[in-house]
């Protein structure tokens, strides 16, 4: 009795913040959608018959969808390299691989800013190989998004796979080794299943990074490449439609749970080690 | 200063399990007591009562004249030896050492003395600016020793402190544990679950069940007269034979057992009643072609280096009893199984 | 046993490698530059735009209020964080299990919705003002991995340690500071440093919470991208890589980088 006292004291000021500053203001968010005047679900009756709007979702959703693909796919391969290089090797590349992810959002969009500017790099490099007669401005398009997008997820995907693929114990390979099992037959059937429920983790992360942020279709894709996040900013700092913005914010929060509970589900049924 | 530990109707519950049930104990001045019983017996919980981790339902707790019962753990005085150790990695063996002494406010010189007269005292002079993490197992377990006596505490408890060694050093420090004890003729409290270091070393042992004292005895007698069938099986006592005695005759009680007579010498045995219970380690049943005893068909046998040991079949259920190493028997054969009184002892039935 | 790999494999890291570390090279570059424009690789090499950068108030102002928020932040989240912490690794029978999600929630709920709902019910709301919205939002943001990190040394942690130190006369309270914090020291820096650097580089929390005067050094950057497009960025970068690298170097130091992939 007085140990759960003391344990409920300790945790206690840390649950007041998360409740009082997270999770009055979310709620408080999350009602003002129903509480139009025009109808509980007035909102989003609107934001869904919007053209507009629905593009934006859609065009978030499909960014999100191919980022992620690609995170997984490049970040797993990339790892599978590092997991198995020398340990010298292995460490630089690991350090490689944190760098960028401890450099900010808003410096590492701006790179490809750089890069893919009507007078950048890209444009140069293919001026001088001849393969383009004049420059043309490859910012504010849904690829220059989504190429930024991955460069800010792969290293976190190769993080999460070297993690998974250092996670399985030797000895389990080398016994399907010993049962006469290829290497391909011990990719496929030990460490591919092993590593699923870890990239599952991995991927969803991709995915709710990418789909609630910022900075970058702010700056790669503009006004043209309208995205959830940029759109909630939008109306609610340009526009101070809050009940629109807080739809919007509505919105990102499903979606977003729904993804994590049932990707965490599905990574728990595939988890070989927990049945 | 030495003072006795006693515990009153202590009872204990972990949740709403009762882990403890009415315990009493008395440990007596300069005493060495061990718990002994296998994992959820309850000797852990007793320990961590009079060390004031968990506080019992209902009872008291006396160390001399001090009621122990809702004193704040850490203004108990006792000196405790973990099973892990559990020195404190970020300090020196000499800080580890004086730890307790610094809590008890005294100066830096006098502490940093006495700290390394008990270092020198475990054998671990020259090492007393080492890490935890630089020591071998038995070396923490000196350090340990040390860090627990250097406060000069009127109790001593040892939580299984032996069990993450080897066997050979196993042996060495309970040596040294028994020797620093009696030495400093500290009253001590141990808690294990190995039989073997618990009888070696202590003065009286308890052996524990599902919360409860089964018997607080010698090694001696615990060894040789266990008190009801659960310390018999628990100290070797494998087999369990119904008996009825029918009679005397020239010093010999005469019994019936799985159908057949047998003789046991009365300088022995001391029958509880007419109906008892007969219990025989593996050795106090000899294993013999022909013989006065209890019929039996052998079974299974085994090579145990100093006998054959074999699993036997006979009216009184199955036994396991051991044969000369001259003749082994062969599977499937008759024979009699002969009582040997040194190695048999005689219980009460409602003992079982 | 390493297994061996595919020629093709380990070209294709390679390309991977140059994707991550190529930008980050043309900053450095293009922040060196002597002309007016961003380009790379620069014809002239000069410092001018650093010290351009540091002539513009805007940025000293929001570089101190970046740092402020990301040590002020921490710490308070380390304060509120590092106890419930304890409390979850000590206490795993009396605390019930659905606890550590509470504490995840910040990382769970899109940081953008969370900078939207505290300006709107905090700062506009309640009218708190802008600097206290927004070292609560950072504090908010950075407590998982306060909670987290701390809790994964506390989980490995042997409690004995503690109770060997209570038992030898050291109160619960005491020992907590001596025996327990001293012990997860590394776990501690850890969480310190992850939680920095988020706190640093929050782009979407800062977002809403930045008025006439308050500001945080990368919103400032987005605003200042929206209006120049010169190199002073590019040098503006390059010191928060520095920064970035003299935090690396100390987690390094401390615990080696292996940690970060567990």
């Amino acid at each position: 009795m007085k140990h759960r006292l003391l344990a409920w004291g300790l945790a206690l000021p840390a649950i007041l913040l998360v409740a009082i500053f997270l999770g009055l203001p979310v709620i408080e968010t999350l009602l003002t959608t129903f509480a139009d005047p025009k109808g509980a679900f007035a909102p989003y009756i609107k934001f869904f018959n919007s053209g507009f709007r629905r593009t934006v979702l859609w065009r978030t959703m499909e960014v999100a969808v191919i980022t992620t693909v690609l995170s997984v796919l490049i970040g797993f391969v990339t790892a599978w390299v590092v997991a198995n290089a020398p340990a010298k090797a292995k460490s630089y590349l690991i350090i490689a691989a944190v760098f960028p992810l401890l450099t900010g959002v808003v410096v590492r969009s701006f790179a490809w800013l750089v890069i893919l500017g009507k007078n950048g790099i890209l444009n140069s490099l293919l001026l001088a190989l001849g393969v383009i007669s004049e420059p043309f401005s490859m910012l504010y398009t849904q690829g220059a998004v989504i190429v930024a997008m991955v460069y800010l997820f792969v290293p976190l995907m190769i993080l999460t796979c070297v993690g998974v693929l250092e996670g399985i114990p030797q000895d389990l390979t080398d016994a399907a080794a010993s049962l006469g099992a290829t290497q391909w037959g011990i990719f496929k059937q030990v460490i591919l299943p092993m590593a699923v429920p870890g990239l599952i983790v991995g991927a969803v992360l991709v995915f709710t990074g990418s789909f609630t942020s910022y900075a970058t279709p702010q700056l790669l894709g503009g006004e043209r490449q309208m995205m959830m996040g940029t759109f909630l900013h939008q109306r609610a700092m340009v526009v101070f439609d809050w009940v629109g913005a807080s739809t919007i914010a509505a919105i990102m929060v499903v979606v977003t749970l729904a993804t994590v509970l049932l990707m965490s589900r599905l990574a728990r049924k595939l988890n070989p080690v927990a049945g | 200063m030495t003072v006795s530990l006693t515990l009153e109707n202590i009872t204990a519950h972990y949740g709403k399990t009762m882990v403890l049930e009415d315990l009493d104990l008395h440990v007596g001045e300069g005493e060495l007591v061990s718990l002994l019983g296998s994992s959820g017996c309850g000797k852990t919980t007793t320990l961590r009562l009079v060390a004031g981790f968990l506080e019992p339902t209902s009872g008291r707790i006396r160390l001399g004249e001090r009621d122990l019962t809702r004193l704040p753990s850490h203004a108990r005085d006792i000196g405790l030896v973990f099973q892990t150790y559990a020195l404190f990695p970020h300090l020196s063996v000499r800080d580890n050492v004086a730890f307790g002494l610094k809590q008890r406010g005294i100066a830096t010189s006098d502490r940093n003395k006495r700290a390394m007269d008990m270092i020198e005292r475990v054998g671990l002079s020259g090492f007393a600016d080492r890490y935890p993490a630089n020591l071998s197992g038995g070396q923490r377990q000196r350090v340990a020793l040390a860090r627990a006596l250097v406060i000069d505490p009127p109790l001593l408890m040892f939580d299984e402190p032996l069990s993450n060694l080897d066997a050979k050093l196993r042996v060495e420090m309970r040596v040294e544990i028994r020797r620093l004890q009696q030495a400093n003729g500290t009253t001590a409290l141990y808690v294990t679950h190995d039989q073997e270091e618990a009888f070696s070393i202590s003065d009286r042992v308890a052996i524990m069940n599902k919360g409860r004292i089964m018997q607080l005895d010698t090694p001696e007698v615990l060894y040789s007269r266990p008190a009801n069938a659960f310390v018999a099986d628990f100290v070797g006592f494998e087999n369990v034979i119904e008996a009825v005695a029918t009679g005397e005759e020239g010093g010999m009680i005469l019994a019936e057992a799985g159908g057949a007579q047998l003789k046991l010498p009365k300088s022995h045995f001391e029958l509880p009643a007419k109906e008892f219970l007969l219990a025989a380690r593996a050795d106090g049943l000899l294993v013999a072609e022909t013989g006065e005893g209890l019929p039996a068909t052998l079974g299974l046998r085994t090579y145990l280096g100093r006998a054959y040991q074999y699993v036997c079949e006979t009216r009184a259920g199955n036994l396991t009893a051991n044969g000369p190493l001259g003749a082994p028997l062969e599977t499937g054969a008759n024979a009699v199984l002969i009582p040997q009184p040194e190695q048999c002892c005689v219980l009460h039935r409602e003992a079982r | 046993m390493k297994r061996k790999l595919h020629p093709a494999l380990i070209a294709f890291a390679v390309l991977v490698f140059i994707f991550l570390t190529g930008p980050l090279v043309i900053i450095i570059g293009s922040s060196l530059s002597s002309s007016e424009f961003l380009e790379f690789p620069p014809q002239g090499l000069s410092l001018r735009w650093y010290e351009n950068a540091f002539d513009i108030s805007a940025f000293r102002r929001t570089m101190g209020t970046s740092f402020f928020l990301a040590v002020a932040g921490t710490a308070l989240s380390m304060l509120v964080g590092v106890p419930a912490a304890y409390a979850m690794a000590r206490y795993r029978v009396e605390l019930p299990g659905w606890l550590g999600n509470v504490f995840v929630l910040p990382v769970l709920i899109p940081e953008i919705v969370l900078g939207f709902s505290i300006m709107k019910t905090i700062t506009t709301g309640y009218e708190v003002p802008v600097l206290p919205s927004l070292l609560i939002g950072h504090a908010l943001l950075v407590l998982p991995y306060c909670v987290r990190v701390t809790g994964a040394s506390l989980n490995s942690f042997d409690f004995s340690i503690e109770e060997a130190a209570v038992s030898l006369g050291c109160p619960r309270w005491k020992a907590f500071f001596v025996v327990i914090l001293p012990n997860i020291r590394a776990g501690l820096i850890a969480a310190f440093i992850l939680a920095f650097i988020t706190s640093l580089n929050d782009v979407s929390i800062s977002l809403f919470l930045t008025g006439p005067g308050v500001s945080t050094l990368p919103i400032q950057l987005l605003a200042h991208m929206e209006q120049f497009f010169d190199p002073t960025i590019a040098s503006v970068s390059v010191v928060l890589m520095f920064i970035t690298v003299g935090v690396m170097a100390v987690v390094e130091r401390t615990l080696g980088l292996t940690f970060l992939t567990k």
